[in-house]
């Protein structure tokens, strides 16, 4: 008997360290609520901006760096997407460390380095891809590559964290081949797949995991 | 009963030996100080653990610079794992025999 509840204690004890030497758990959920709400905003600055410079009504089909007034025209926009991204990644470092110091975990483990590596590396891809293609295909593509690399990065991410971050990957990554194939709806696609998928993934992890 | 304690490893049976073993099982390496964070124990208490399971053959020690700074890191061997493994099974049935 005594024996026996030794024994459940060990598995209990290998079962933890498994699981908290392997895995980020300090991932905020709140961060992707916070993502999300950014992910909305921007795709509304988006189309207030598109509106302002009286963009041609087939804007999605036309290169983002491309055609008269090409870069200049659509860079607003790149500013804004990459003022979403760096708020949002901000957003989820504080958070992340927030909810760390309040657990009395360290945030900044060999887990935290192995999983920012597996997400910036698709991340940085993308990033590199949207920039060099932003002259040549049309701006729904950009879109829908901006989703797609990210969903992939937190595909590649999510072997390091709760397993269900690996299934907001694949929404993603479906949601940016969904963008592919209704050029017409980038932007509502993109707020959804931003900011709707974001904001309720972001408040079932923190029902669940309680921060 | 007496198969369950054949598998019953002597070598893991301090928390510290098992606290190594259940994380150098999932992860491919981790250095001194991240096992350290992790298990929470004292560098000599850690160190002289380490040094048993290194010397039984369950783990290797693999000794680097990292910035100029020296790092020690340790994996689990083959035979490590799988003594690991029967051993969890052992103390599983243990449980199962209540």
């Amino acid at each position: 008997m005594n024996q026996s509840n030794q024994s459940q204690e060990d598995i209990k004890v290998i079962r933890k360290l498994m699981e908290e030497s392997s895995r980020f758990l300090s991932l905020s959920g709140l961060s992707g609520v916070v993502a999300g709400i950014l992910g909305i905003a921007g795709a509304v600055a988006a189309q207030l901006i598109i509106t302002r410079i009286s963009a041609p009504a087939d804007w999605y089909m036309q290169p983002l760096a491309g055609g008269p007034g090409g870069l200049r025209t659509f860079m607003p926009l790149f500013a804004e997407m990459g003022v979403v991204l760096v708020l949002a990644f901000s957003g989820a470092v504080l958070l992340s460390s927030r909810k760390a110091k309040k657990s009395g975990q360290k945030a900044w483990t060999p887990v935290t380095r192995r999983m920012l590596a597996s997400l910036l590396i698709p991340l940085a891809t993308g990033g590199l891809f949207i920039l060099l293609t932003a002259g040549t295909v049309p701006a729904s593509v950009t879109a829908a590559s901006s989703l797609i690399f990210y969903g992939l990065a937190v595909v590649s991410a999510g072997k390091f964290t709760f397993g269900e971050i690996h299934w907001l990957g694949v929404l993603e990554v479906i949601t940016g081949l969904v963008c592919l194939a209704l050029p017409e709806y980038s932007i509502i696609i993109w707020a959804l797949g931003f900011g709707v998928i974001h904001i309720a993934y972001g408040l079932f992890m923190h029902l669940r995991y309680r921060g | 009963m007496k198969t369950i304690l054949s598998n019953f490893n002597k070598a893991f049976e301090s928390r510290v030996r098992l606290g190594i073993m259940s994380v150098l099982a999932v992860n491919e390496s981790m250095d001194f100080t991240g096992l350290k964070d992790i298990l929470a124990a004292t560098d000599g208490n850690l160190a002289s653990h380490l040094r048993a399971l290194e010397e039984a053959g369950f783990i290797s020690m693999e000794k680097s610079f990292i910035n100029r700074k020296p790092n020690t890191s340790y994996r689990i061997t083959e035979e490590g794992m799988e003594s690991f493994r029967s051993h969890i099974k052992a103390l599983e049935e243990l449980i199962g025999n209540r």
